[in-house]
């Protein structure tokens, strides 16, 4: 919030600076894992918005994910090839999405919503195992195009900058829109509820907003990792998908706008260093987030942010 | 014509089954969300450990009904555990922290039994008595699943007659309605939420011996059932038992019809039903609000 206000823009500027000089180092391992570090950051950057900001806990957030890789592959496949064409329609498409799931489950109070969305999530999944002709049921689909008539992203140099430039897209417009009039809002919604209607606004609509930002920049993500790995398959939709930026907010601090990105961070490097333990990787999800919601529910950020402000006696308070 | 209803009825039978099943998550997941207002996610990956437990006991015991009754009391133990240990320190942090810590722990719990009981279908022989069928109207009809259907009925009857007429269940309601006040009369508010916790698991415990007589538990399974046990409560208005126990026989009876005349779609049915009712009636059925 806005305590690290100025210690956030910092932390923003080094990653982008990082992320952007990566491919340097010309190691196709460090590109693909900094190319997931970006994808994960956006889908949960998208996710702290429902849960960080709007205090609503969703279980469903794969649903957009995988709408948008989805969306991707079928559009770019059959209909008109191009990854920027595609990656806009994946957006159009989580966003329509969104609003469809927003005003049928946005009503009710919020244990109801995190119910609700574990269902619809679950929904997607099952429609793309059973509607083979489309979505190729369990297989997927692969062979999804990297250039285009448009532009070409056959070069995975060209591939990674372009995942860069949504990246860097997605973190600058949110930070604007965090501390916007409406992000305001939206953030008063996870304060107290209760007094958000004296302001003159309706909750529900607030979380419709909410949540149609949201599911649209997750579509994003989703159409992003269609390009990166160049197949798409039903797991994507699977409950476990929407653990993983939750859990990725949660590590970082969903109080803080760079939380998830830096949640992303800590996440890829856990998994990348014990992909030994892929086999019991729920489990290790599971142990992860029982730890942070009894030790420290405002993540590591939280942490760094008392011993910051124990130091300077909040000098820093902006 | 002559139509032929035989194949109906047996449907409906065996929508009755699978109603039951749901309902024997649904109504622990009711009476603890009821209570303590926590929304138990765990609740069917417990039936499904529950399964696992029964086929451990039995083949320690041989004995399927004792399986049963152990693995039951040992989930209601592991209720326990959970309830004291993690979410305890919750109960005056935000409601959706507490969701979050079932979530985990049904992440946990999931790979647990993997590494536990492998990951291939495991099942536990009916009992030789148990294993026959009944013949009505020219067709047979499993003697166990009848006997499953009972069981969820009784279940039904046993925590309704528990709940409303028992001193117990008047300190229950005490606490449900006012814990304060109930506290200041003497009532031990956190011992009850412990026996409500233990009570809803017990019979998740129950579920889980009863399934995997009939058939196979593999990891995965509380996945898919969790969330028709969510869509059944919606659908009944949360907290709301008698509710919990009609939409569980709508939505078990109506999957399984459907997977007779629309095979295509029976997985898509229950969202389906969900969405309708959730436009009709967004409190649910049977919820008030």
């Amino acid at each position: 919030m806005r305590r690290m206000l100025g210690h956030e823009i910092y932390s923003l500027v080094i990653i982008s600076i990082a992320t952007a000089v990566i491919p340097l180092s010309r190691e196709p391992y460090y590109i693909y894992l900094s190319s997931l570090f970006m994808i994960l950051s956006i889908f949960s950057l998208s996710y702290n918005i429902l849960f960080g900001y709007a205090g609503l806990l969703s279980f469903g957030h794969a649903l957009f994910y995988a709408s948008g890789a989805y969306s991707f592959a079928i559009f770019t496949i059959s209909i008109y090839r191009d990854p920027l064409v595609g990656t806009l329609v994946s957006v159009a498409v989580s966003l329509i999405l969104a609003l469809l799931v927003g005003v049928l489950t946005l009503r009710h109070g919020r244990i109801y919503f995190s119910m609700l969305t574990l269902a619809f999530g679950m929904l997607l999944y099952a429609l793309l195992l059973k509607w083979r002709s489309l979505t190729g049921g369990s297989d997927g689909i692969s062979g999804i195009p990297r250039s285009g008539f448009i532009i070409d992203l056959y070069d995975p140099y060209a591939r990674y900058y372009y995942i860069y430039v949504f990246f860097l897209l997605v973190v600058i417009s949110l930070y604007i829109f965090h501390r916007s009039r409406y992000g305001l809002l939206i953030k008063s919604l996870g304060v107290n509820e209760d007094f958000v209607p004296y302001t003159g606004h309706s909750v529900f609509r607030l979380r419709i907003l909410a949540f149609i930002i949201s599911g649209s920049i997750a579509g994003i993500a989703g159409a992003l990792y269609a390009i990166l790995m160049g197949v798409v398959n039903p797991d994507l939709a699977y409950w476990t998908t929407s653990a993983e930026p939750l859990v990725a907010t949660l590590i970082g601090g969903s109080k803080f706008f760079v939380g998830p990105i830096m949640g992303s961070l800590v996440f890829v490097v856990i998994t990348t260093y014990a992909s030994r333990i892929a086999e019991i990787w729920q489990l290790v999800l599971g142990l992860i987030l029982v730890a942070l919601i009894l030790g420290s529910r405002g993540g590591v950020l939280e942490v760094v942010d008392r011993i910051w402000r124990a130091r300077r006696y909040s000098g820093l308070r902006i | 014509m002559d139509l032929d209803l035989t194949p109906v009825f047996y449907q409906l039978f065996v929508g009755l089954y699978r109603a039951s099943i749901y309902w024997l998550i649904a109504s622990g997941l009711t009476i603890i969300f009821g209570v303590l207002r926590v929304v138990n996610f765990s609740q069917a990956v417990l039936l499904v450990l529950g399964g696992y437990m029964t086929y451990t006991f039995y083949n320690l015991t041989g004995s399927f009904w004792l399986s049963v009754a152990m693995a039951s009391i040992s989930i209601g133990l592991v209720g326990v555990a959970i309830e004291r240990a993690l979410l305890k320190p919750l109960y005056r942090v935000d409601v959706t922290y507490q969701l979050l810590m079932t979530f985990a722990v049904s992440l946990i719990l999931n790979d647990a039994m993997k590494i536990l009981w492998g990951k291939l279908p495991i099942s536990v022989p009916l009992p030789s008595t148990l294993a026959v069928g009944i013949g009505i109207f020219g067709r047979t009809y499993p003697l166990y699943m009848i006997l499953v259907i009972a069981i969820g009925f009784a279940v039904y009857i046993a925590v309704l007659m528990l709940i409303n007429r028992t001193m117990w269940g008047l300190r229950v309601r005490a606490t449900w309605r006012r814990p304060e006040i109930a506290e200041s009369l003497g009532i031990n508010t956190s011992n009850i939420y412990t026996a409500v916790f233990f009570l809803g698991c017990v019979i998740a415990g129950l579920g889980g011996g009863l399934v995997i007589a009939f058939s196979p538990v593999v990891p995965g399974l509380g996945d898919f059932l969790i969330v028709s046990a969510f869509i059944v409560t919606v659908i009944a208005g949360l907290g709301n038992l008698s509710g919990a126990y009609i939409a569980s026989i709508l939505i078990g009876v109506s999957e399984s019809i459907f997977t007779l005349y629309l095979p295509e779609i029976d997985l898509l049915l229950i969202y389906l039903i969900m969405a309708i009712s959730l436009m009709i009636r967004p409190q649910g059925i049977f919820g008030e609000r």
